[in-house]
């Protein structure tokens, strides 16, 4: 077990610099729009002099080479750079931004966790019912709407339609950047990016819970005189949660990382947000920072649930002598 | 009495291309202690029969349609649910074909054995653990209270089979019903998990049905044996009865097609030609007749009732115990041993 988690963390080294330099080669001037030291420069005139001397300051008139190289030591120091437009190192940007999409991101997950896998048992469990009927429909629909178009969809009804009874309350952009939001402006958002993934957990659990239902040793349950409840929760589930347990970790991974499209729509003042909104600033080192952090935060929550796999199916035992 | 009695048991299955009837009229007592032999090809309705009395088959698409099915003077169709519960794996316990896939692969073997302890016998997790750990030390497993805390992939195939045994006979059950319990197991593990029911069924006093199509298997067990082709009993009766004058041509078939080391004879073995019938589309009157060597105009037209051939010994065919029949086999063999 541990051989084979040094072996994965080893294996993430290629992975992240892979990440870093496309990163690296998207900032390449003149590939993309727009000109980055113009916005440092803000209002005041750009003069030759200027620009060479930030240049100078940010190494931009080095080999490319040479800058990534300086990018990735700084990096490897845990120093993400400093923002064009703020002034301020990234790392205290994200630092900030992050709470709000773990926050966020922890409420999606419970919501997909709860409706996602009732909905798929109750699916498997009265399978062709009228509630296997609504579950699979509901869910074909689920997976087709744009995140973005749901959350907007979401505002108008609960926020301007139902204006009366929700006080506005569940649509209200966060306007105070860094002030904790409270939980009314949390169900929305939350809601809206568990939407897809909610979606896929109950198709997921339906059709293992179906498998499992199936095999050999479900009827060796029930001719042992277990109740079929005791059939259902304990011996089925424990078998069709393996695949689900795995899908809930990698979008866990997802959107910690921060959920950029229902961060913007909702003015979630998240790190997928800030991410957004420096793209279209061509903040770059806001950019890579972010996306290095959820990079970084995706690998490593895979890893958690590859091992989370051993503890849930004995069979699977990495890296050991196999019986 | 006898400890169970099945008597026309109908059970049947809808499908989308007709009414499958798996079990159709199947009679049959089991005294105390006695082992039956449920013999026929697949698809003849043995497992079903089981399943049956079990009161395990899935429904829908299936359905007990009429029957009766006696434990004990009381009536197993007719139980409640929770009655039903009560009685498997305390009073009824069913082993599986298949060693492989019935034991629950993310739960611990001491675990699956201990659980209908803890339900009939309302032990505590302590004492079910140790209850299993002796099972398994009776099953003749090696080291038990180490191999009580594996999984299953962690065992052979013969072990989980007698695991599975263990798991069974674990509420010291009135009745085990072992659906092919060595089908799936290699030749030489086969007998000794034969040799080890037996023995169990000496020690304890459990009444086993067996199903199977190994005839050499009945031969070593079985008191009684029931013949089932089609869903239907085509042969009931004791094992020397249905193996020293078996009346019905299918029971001929099977014991033609059985490999024999006892007879220094260069008979060659005669397979039953043809396929069993699709049970949505049985073929009209005896069910057997395309297939059979020596069928009339009778046996298209009309179905053979089970009948008394001789005290104790039943067969569904038209000529069983007449001359007719018998002297037909034995030109037919001697034409074919050549």
């Amino acid at each position: 077990m541990f051989k084979y988690v040094m072996r994965r963390i080893l294996q993430m080294i290629p992975v992240f610099l892979g990440v870093t330099l496309i990163l690296f080669v998207l900032r390449i001037p003149g590939l993309l729009p727009g000109d980055p030291i113009q916005l440092i420069v803000g209002e005041k005139t750009l003069t030759p002099a200027l620009r060479a001397q930030i240049e100078e300051k940010n190494h931009l008139n080095e080999p490319a080479y040479v800058q990534y190289g300086y990018y990735v030591s700084n990096l490897l120091q845990g120093d993400l750079g400093e923002s064009y437009q703020k002034s301020r190192s990234v790392t205290s940007i994200l630092a900030d931004k992050f709470p709000n999409t773990i926050r966020l991101a922890v409420a999606a997950i419970l919501v997909e966790i709860v409706v996602g896998l009732l909905a798929g048992i109750i699916s498997a469990v009265k399978q062709y019912s009228f509630w296997d009927v609504l579950v699979t429909l509901s869910t074909s629909i689920l997976v087709s709407v744009p995140v973005f178009w749901l959350g907007m969809l979401l505002q108008m009804l609960f926020g301007i339609k139902l204006k009366q009874w929700t006080g506005g309350a569940l649509f209200l952009p966060i306007t105070g950047m860094g002030t904790p939001p409270d939980i009314a402006h949390l169900i929305l958002p939350a809601v809206t990016l568990a939407s897809v993934s909610t979606a896929y957990v109950a198709r997921i659990m339906r059709s293992q819970m179906l498998e499992a239902l199936g095999q050999d040793y479900i009827r060796t349950a029930m001719a042992k005189g277990l109740t079929e409840r005791a059939v259902v929760f304990k011996h089925a589930l424990k078998n069709a949660m393996i695949p689900v347990v795995t899908f809930i970790g990698i979008d866990l991974g997802a959107l910690m990382g921060g959920a950029i499209l229902t961060e913007s729509v909702f003015s979630w003042p998240g790190v997928g947000r800030e991410i957004y909104l420096a793209v279209l600033q061509r903040d770059w080192p806001v950019v890579m920072g972010g996306v290095v952090i959820v990079v970084l935060i995706v690998m490593v929550v895979n890893l958690l649930v590859d091992i989370s796999y051993a503890l849930l199916d004995p069979r699977i035992r990495y890296g050991g002598a196999a019986e | 009495m006898a400890l169970l009695e099945v008597s026309d048991l109908k059970t049947q299955f809808t499908t989308r291309d007709g009414v499958v009837r798996a079990v159709d009229g199947v009679s049959f007592a089991l005294e105390e202690g006695h082992t039956l032999a449920i013999v026929g090809e697949s698809g003849s309705g043995k497992s079903v029969t089981a399943l049956s009395i079990m009161r395990l088959i899935p429904d829908p698409p299936g359905k007990i349609a009429a029957g009766k099915v006696v434990l004990r003077g009381e009536s197993v169709l007719d139980m409640s649910d929770a009655d039903v519960r009560a009685m498997r794996g305390d009073r009824i316990a069913m082993i599986f074909q298949d060693p492989m896939t019935s034991l629950n692969p993310v739960f611990r073997v001491g675990f699956q054995i201990g659980e209908a302890l803890r339900i009939h016998k309302g032990m505590s997790r302590k004492e079910a653990d140790a209850r299993a750990v002796e099972m398994l030390d009776l099953v003749g497993i090696p080291n038990a209270p180490h191999r009580a805390k594996d999984y299953p992939h962690q065992f052979s195939g013969g072990m989980r089979q007698r695991a599975m045994i263990a798991m069974a006979l674990a509420c010291d059950p009135d009745i085990l019903i072992a659906d092919e319990p060595t089908t799936a197991l290699d030749v030489t593990i086969q007998a000794q998990i034969l040799e080890l029911m037996i023995e169990l069924q000496q020690r304890k006093g459990t009444a086993i049905i067996m199903i199977t199509h190994d005839l050499g298997v009945v031969a070593d067990m079985a008191d009684d044996v029931m013949v089932m082709y089609a869903g239907k009993q085509v042969e009931y009766g004791s094992a020397d009865a249905v193996f020293y004058s078996p009346q019905h041509p299918y029971t001929w078939g099977l014991l033609d097609s059985l490999p024999r080391h006892d007879i220094d004879e260069k008979g060659t073995l005669l397979p039953i030609e043809g396929q069993p019938p699709s049970l949505i589309d049985v073929p009209p009157g005896c069910a057997f007749h395309p297939r059979c060597p020596y069928a009339q105009a009778v046996c298209r037209e009309t179905c053979p009732e089970l009948r008394e051939i001789e005290p104790g010994h039943m067969a569904a065919c038209h000529f069983a115990g007449t001359d007719s029949l018998v002297r037909g086999r034995v030109a037919t063999a001697e034409g074919e041993v050549r």
